[in-house]
């Protein structure tokens, strides 16, 4: 074969080239074609799917979270509340760089470098339109910093929203709870209980949800309504304009204002310092709460925009369990404050509050049941001054377990209280019923039998009873009051709309001089020569206190000392006093228990003290009697 | 052979009839497009001439000038420098797989004193010359089926490769498809057509699963079902559809395209204009202007079918065919009929690279016509 170019092949060269540039040209043609078709389907029969789609892009409905109601004391004290908070954050899709971006605020808030590969996996896995927060509670300071440079940073944005706030900081962290970011877990909930996506709300970056006490129990009414707002927007998510026709409004959660007094509660916790345990203090004409206090506390203003993991664990793992609320979630053995309760089961049964028992500083039934002290004859109101074990021993022998148990109960014990808040314990009010329940499955028969042997420690608040601060609360109300089977009430209203009082209920079916017997007795605690008497003087001239100290045993004391001096916290004695005031004329019980305190008198008499000063002193009327000229001193009835 | 001042010795060398055989229609046209893209970056620009309207009409018309001048350099120049420009632009991949500068995760830029460029478009104009050349000195029976045909194989293969190893998947699907279309009008045989054709369908499959990055994967799969992730891969597709579609018949109008002035459009003023001016102009102003680049193309493959060198010829569909496949490829793609590839609307879109390739591509279209008589003796075009 030649190189050389002949002419016949130069023809052909030239036809099949000809042909071939007819056939290329064809498929062009027929490719523009192609193209000119689809043109015609997507904007000639396609157009209304794509302007929508195209109007959906534009006019975005962005959320509009409503103002988180106010949880107000009864003085309508701002117990919780929202406060501006100046905050930056960033949307997924508009970021051109997510390095970059977090390199350029990492200069500008040195707070979030640590924090950068949580923020890169937030960033990652956000919702489209769903901005993510970088950084909380700028200062004035590191606001203009970011937004002098959000031009620059597409995506970006400074603004500000409303956080929540705790003015008391830990004095309310257990009844009024605590507001915190939705969790993982809190969707997985959202989801399992309504079967469907949680609302696009949830995910919504300064969203917090309730998590303890009245913010959780109370969470829908003081969330209120998320507003959306029809706004033109750029691809960056810059606002055009807003179109106002069809917008909704935020409707903004409802005010909760509870029972509980803010001045009562903070001296509560202050009196309370570094001790763990609670106090709880009730109206005992309404049932209104006015201090429920759980000690120690935390801040919960942290747990707001996150508490870090590390101050979580320590805050968890610590012995005397801040996290806990004491006043309705911890029960203990009420010890010696529940003696009134088998004084009380002792009358019903027919024994005379003359009769005496002779106390010899012990009790045999089996074996020996000691007594703190060698009381000689004790009759009921010398027993209850006295504390004397050695009589209610015997009495509890005498009524046997179920009758102390049916008083009990209808002064409070063993049961949980619509309060409006999640957490209370019932505790345990042990009956022959209870005993056969409880051991049900136990293999052998005689543990179901309520052997006269466990009555006596019954009979002083020992043993298998548990009960919670609330609940002594309530019993002494219904102690005090005399008459009606009070109810506490925590909160107050919902949005104006009041709930019921806890005076709307039953009368107690006891014999009025049944009760007033066992208040003597009471009265006698904090008077001269009882357990209670040199802790328990108000010092408000005619307003005294009465009451009954406590102290729960926690270990067997064995052969050793009764003394907890000495002896590792946590197996110190609790202490606990239950006490009501004025004593003429009762208006307030209050209850404390110092979760191994140690003595009632000792750790728990003083605390209720102060705090009950507190509540005495802010009642218009008690103060006036107490000021007032001694004629007017008396209480008018 | 009609009597016209080219075909008269004295004068065709006159600059005047030169000028006066330029197609100065087609050149109309082009100036049709740009101004239409003018037009566009000056309404997604917000409505002002900077950032980009300005520039492109300035550029346009400083690259016209050059495309006037290079139309006027003689066809035998082009034909003595085919090679060398090959062998340049080679070199300059190669380098670039040395020395570039890395932008957006390519390898495709290089940079000599301030100037910066990517040899990969010079390479476009580089292998239409070096096969016109060579087909130029084939015979048909080797064109249409011989061992010699290992040269352009050869020829074309190695631009593809070093492109897409950048990757710039875009050009170098570009740079093969200009390659084939020469090698296809130069005339070979059928048979080996139909076998390509055969193997493309057996290969792709293959390309897709081990030789593509997933990037790439990622978008030949988003353009299968862009609905599947509309905020991420699917975005870019979807979002052009959007703005297609939204347009209707007339259009939003100038200015009002909300996908494109609100940045819902991605790359609204390079690859996505075209989808912008569908936007606003509707389906009257697609139509039209996709009408207007089939005259050109068709025009260019007139000036390859009265060329009398077969250089001229086969030069001139390669330049036509490389534009016939960015106006194609980026049409298809804003209509999700192709994945997303970085290939500009040539003329319309922002960007000068691409625009200067194509321009240097029309001067050697118009040098073709001016030149279309002229007999090229030197050199038999034969590499061996």
């Amino acid at each position: 074969m030649t190189d050389s170019v002949n002419f016949s092949d130069v023809n052909e060269r030239q036809g099949a080239f000809h042909r071939r540039t007819f056939v290329l040209g064809g498929l062009t043609g027929l490719g523009i074609a192609v193209l000119g078709g689809r043109l015609a389907q997507l904007q000639l029969l396609q157009t209304e799917k794509y302007r929508m789609a195209s109007a959906e892009n534009q006019f975005q409905d962005r959320l509009i979270p409503a103002p988180r109601g106010r949880i107000l004391d009864r003085f309508g004290i701002e117990l919780a509340a929202s406060r501006p908070n100046f905050r930056v954050t960033v949307s997924r899709d508009d970021l051109d760089d997510v390095e970059k971006t977090l390199d350029v605020i990492g200069e500008l808030l040195p707070g979030t470098v640590a924090r950068r590969e949580q923020l890169l996996r937030q960033i990652k896995t956000s919702p489209r339109s769903m901005p993510v927060s970088l950084a909380d509670d700028l200062t004035w300071d590191e606001f203009s910093r970011i937004t002098v440079r959000a031009p620059e940073l597409p995506g970006v944005i400074a603004d500000m929203n409303e956080a929540r706030v705790y003015p008391f900081g830990g004095a309310f962290a257990h009844s009024v709870g605590y507001v915190a970011k939705v969790s993982d877990r809190d969707i997985q909930k959202i989801k399992e209980k309504t079967g469907q996506e949680p609302e696009r709300i949830y995910l919504h970056p300064g969203f917090r949800i309730g998590k303890m006490g009245v913010e959780k129990a109370l969470d829908e009414d003081l969330r209120g309504k998320a507003g959306a707002q029809k706004a033109e927007v750029t691809a960056e998510g810059r606002v055009i304009r807003i179109n106002h026709a069809a917008s909704t409004e935020a409707v903004p959660g409802k005010d909760v204002v509870l029972t509980l007094d803010a001045d009562v509660q903070q001296r509560a916790i202050e009196v309370f310092g570094p001790e763990s345990g609670s106090a709880v203090v009730m109206d005992i004409r309404n049932g209104d709460i006015l201090c429920m206090a759980s000690s120690p506390a935390f801040d919960p203003n942290k747990f707001v925009s996150g508490v870090p993991g590390r101050e979580y664990r320590l805050l968890n793992e610590y012995e005397r369990k801040p996290l806990l609320d004491k006043a309705i979630t911890g029960t203990y053995a009420p010890g010696s404050t529940f003696k009134m309760v088998t004084g009380l089961a002792g009358l019903r049964k027919g024994i005379p509050p003359e009769r005496r028992y002779t106390c010899t500083g012990g009790f045999y039934f089996g074996r020996r049941f000691a007594c703190h002290s060698t009381h000689g004859p004790q009759d009921l109101h010398a027993a209850i001054k006295n504390s004397c074990d050695v009589y209610f021993y015997n009495v509890a022998l005498e009524v046997g377990p179920d009758a102390i148990a049916e008083v009990a109960k209808e002064l409070g014990f063993g049961q949980t209280f619509d309060i409006g808040i999640d957490g209370q314990k019932p505790g345990i009010v042990p009956s022959t019923a209870w005993k056969r329940e409880y051991y049900k499955n136990h293999p052998h028969p005689d543990m179901r039998k309520w052997w006269p042997g466990e009555s006596p420690s019954y009979g002083i608040g020992q043993g298998a009873l548990a009960v919670n601060a609330l609940q002594l609360a309530v019993y002494t109300s219904r102690l005090a009051n005399g008459r009606k089977k009070i109810m506490p009430r925590l909160i107050r209203s919902v949005g104006g709309v009041e709930r019921p009082s806890g005076a709307d209920v039953p009368d107690l079916p006891f014999a009025k001089d049944h009760l007033e017997r066992v208040r003597g007795g009471m009265a006698a605690v904090t008077d001269i020569g009882g357990t209670g008497y040199r802790n328990s003087q108000l010092g408000l001239g005619p307003l005294k206190m009465a009451g009954k100290t406590g102290t729960a045993q926690v270990r067997n004391y064995g052969a050793g000392s009764r003394k907890s001096t000495g002896v590792q916290w946590s197996l110190r004695d609790h202490g606990l006093f239950v006490a009501f005031a004025p004593l003429d004329q009762p208006r307030y019980a209050i209850s404390v228990i110092v979760q191994h305190g140690q003595g009632g008198g000792l750790a728990a008499a003083p605390r209720a003290r102060e705090i009950m000063k507190v509540v005495l002193l802010k009642d218009p009327e008690m103060r006036k009697r107490m000021m007032g000229p001694p004629e007017m001193q008396v209480a008018s009835t | 052979m009609t009597a016209t001042s080219l075909t008269r010795p004295g004068e065709r060398n006159r600059i005047g009839s030169k000028l006066a055989e330029i197609d100065w229609t087609f050149i109309g046209l082009l100036c049709v497009i740009a101004g239409t893209g003018a037009i566009m970056l000056y309404s997604v620009g917000g409505g002002s001439f900077t950032p980009w309207a300005a520039n492109h009409i300035v550029r346009f018309g400083v690259f016209l000038a050059m495309t006037l001048v290079l139309a006027m350099v003689d066809i035998r120049v082009w034909f003595a420098i085919s090679y060398p420009t090959y062998a340049v632009a080679l070199l300059l991949l190669v380098a670039v797989e040395v020395a570039g500068d890395t932008r957006m995760g390519a390898t495709r830029w290089l940079e000599i004193g301030p100037v910066s460029f990517q040899p990969s478009e010079i390479m476009k104009i580089g292998l239409v010359l070096a096969l016109a050349r060579f087909y130029h000195g084939a015979t048909a029976q080797a064109a249409k089926w011989s061992w010699r045909l290992l040269i352009p194989a050869a020829l074309i293969a190695a631009p593809v490769g070093l492109v897409a190893h950048q990757p710039d998947l875009g050009s170098s699907l570009l740079i093969l498809g200009t390659g084939i279309a020469i090698v296809f009008v130069a005339g070979i045989t059928w048979r080996v057509v139909a076998a390509g054709a055969a193997a493309v369908a057996v290969i792709a499959p293959l390309m897709f699963f081990f030789v593509l990055h997933e990037y790439q994967r990622q978008r030949v799969l988003t353009f299968l079902n862009p609905e599947a992730d509309p905020s991420g891969a699917g975005y870019h597709t979807l979002q052009g559809k959007i703005a297609l579609g939204s347009g209707g018949f007339l259009g939003k109008g100038f200015g009002l395209g909300s996908q494109s002035q609100l940045n819902y459009l991605p790359e609204k003023h390079t690859d996505f204009i075209y989808a912008s001016l569908a936007e606003e102009f509707g389906f009257i102003g697609a139509l039209g202007l996709l009408i207007v680049y089939g005259i050109v193309i068709g025009q260019s493959l007139r000036v390859a079918t009265i060329s009398h060198s077969h250089f001229g010829r086969l030069a001139t569909t390669g330049v036509t065919a490389t534009f016939a496949l960015y106006v194609l490829i980026n049409a298809a793609m804003i209509m999700g009929l192709a994945p997303v590839v970085g290939i500009p609307m040539p003329m319309l879109s922002y960007g000068g690279t691409v625009m200067l390739t194509v321009m240097i591509g029309f001067g050697l279209v118009m040098s073709v016509r001016v030149h279309r008589y002229a007999e090229i003796t030197s050199g038999r075009g034969t590499l061996l």
